[in-house]
């Protein structure tokens, strides 16, 4: 599947680790709410770096609609809070 | 829901904004493809602003710095003839403007990174936008309306992705802008505040009161030097000696 890390570009990551990519994801929410600094930059690194390893970059001329979109490396944990709490969209 | 779907969202939510279909696929393919280098010039705009808004910063970041050792002499001199409330107010500025320079090269660091991320986000839109126009020029050439209106459906929505991610990273590149921009401000005021660089023609009252005590200061040793080569009988003379 492809995905892109915000501001670094796509990859292609084969679906077998959508699985690890989903655990993490739930993971790093909880850490998000805890408001938990070196958990929540530990979580995101290990995602990011999940894709940039097991997935291989896309050409950039090659044009295609990513099936998920992660955060850019150095999304604060304030900015995280604001993507999740300022918009209302933690459904508990 | 997760990082990962808010994520998309949002990236998303930029692209919806940035292409809107239009009717005719030929139309629809010019228009995305003017948008792409609209983008573009955004990005290289951007990329400029950022650039001279960290030079500004950097020349008086080294200009307080000077500024800063010399406010420390000036609060010596200010010791040295006696008048410990100058020196304090010295000093006082001297913390002040050490306070503000603390933290600025942090800020000048991440400026850079920001920039090279800018020129990386300019390359691969670029890339892209040359990739679309080969693309755009095929699909025109080869196929009916109804078709190509179904061919540029997912190279349209790839590309508004892309565009939605660079528009995001001009955002933050702007907020970093404008903020240091505002930090150059406050540096502005504070060397005009407590700089004493220009020493005789500043009109600010500690350089002033300075002048007059360090000029006092000459004006008084070169007296006792007078006096100190003058014979005795002349010295008794002199009023107050």
């Amino acid at each position: 599947m492809i995905i892109r890390i915000t501001s670094e570009g796509q990859f292609n990551l084969p679906g077998a680790f959508v699985d690890q990519l989903n655990e993490i994801d739930n993971e790093l929410v909880e850490a998000v709410e805890a408001a938990d600094r070196s958990g929540y930059a530990t979580l995101l690194k290990k995602m990011l770096d999940l894709v940039r390893t097991e997935g291989s970059p896309l050409p950039v001329d090659e044009i295609v609609e990513s099936d998920l979109i992660l955060p850019e490396p150095d999304l604060t944990l304030e900015e995280a809070q604001v993507l999740f709490v300022g918009e209302g969209l933690i459904p508990g | 829901m997760g990082m990962l779907s808010r994520m998309s969202t949002i990236v998303k939510s930029k692209m919806n904004r940035i292409l809107d279909s239009a009717e005719d696929p030929n139309e629809t393919l010019d228009f995305a493809y003017e948008k792409q280098l609209e983008m573009l010039r955004g990005v290289k705009r951007g990329v400029v602003d950022m650039v001279a808004a960290k030079r500004r910063i950097q020349q008086q970041a080294s200009t307080v710095q000077a500024n800063v050792h010399r406010l420390g002499e000036q609060a010596g001199q200010a010791l040295n003839a006696g008048r410990e409330d100058l020196a304090r107010l010295a000093l006082q500025r001297k913390q002040a403007a050490t306070i503000e320079l603390q933290g600025l090269d942090e800020q000048i660091a991440g400026m850079e990174l920001e920039q090279e991320k800018l020129t990386a986000a300019e390359q691969r839109l670029s890339a892209k936008v040359t990739a679309f126009r080969t693309k755009k020029e095929i699909i025109k050439a080869q196929y009916t309306a109804a078709q190509a209106q179904v061919r540029i459906g997912s190279a349209l929505s790839g590309l508004s992705e892309e565009m939605g991610d660079v528009s995001l990273a001009v955002e933050r590149a702007e907020t970093k802008t404008e903020n240091l921009r505002s930090r150059a401000g406050a540096i502005d005021e504070l060397a005009q505040l407590g700089v004493l660089d220009d020493f005789s023609g500043s009109q600010d009252p500690l350089s002033k009161e300075l002048e007059a005590i360090t000029s006092a200061q000459g004006v008084e040793d070169e007296l006792a030097a007078l006096k100190a080569g003058l014979p005795s009988a002349e010295r008794k003379q002199l009023p107050g000696a």
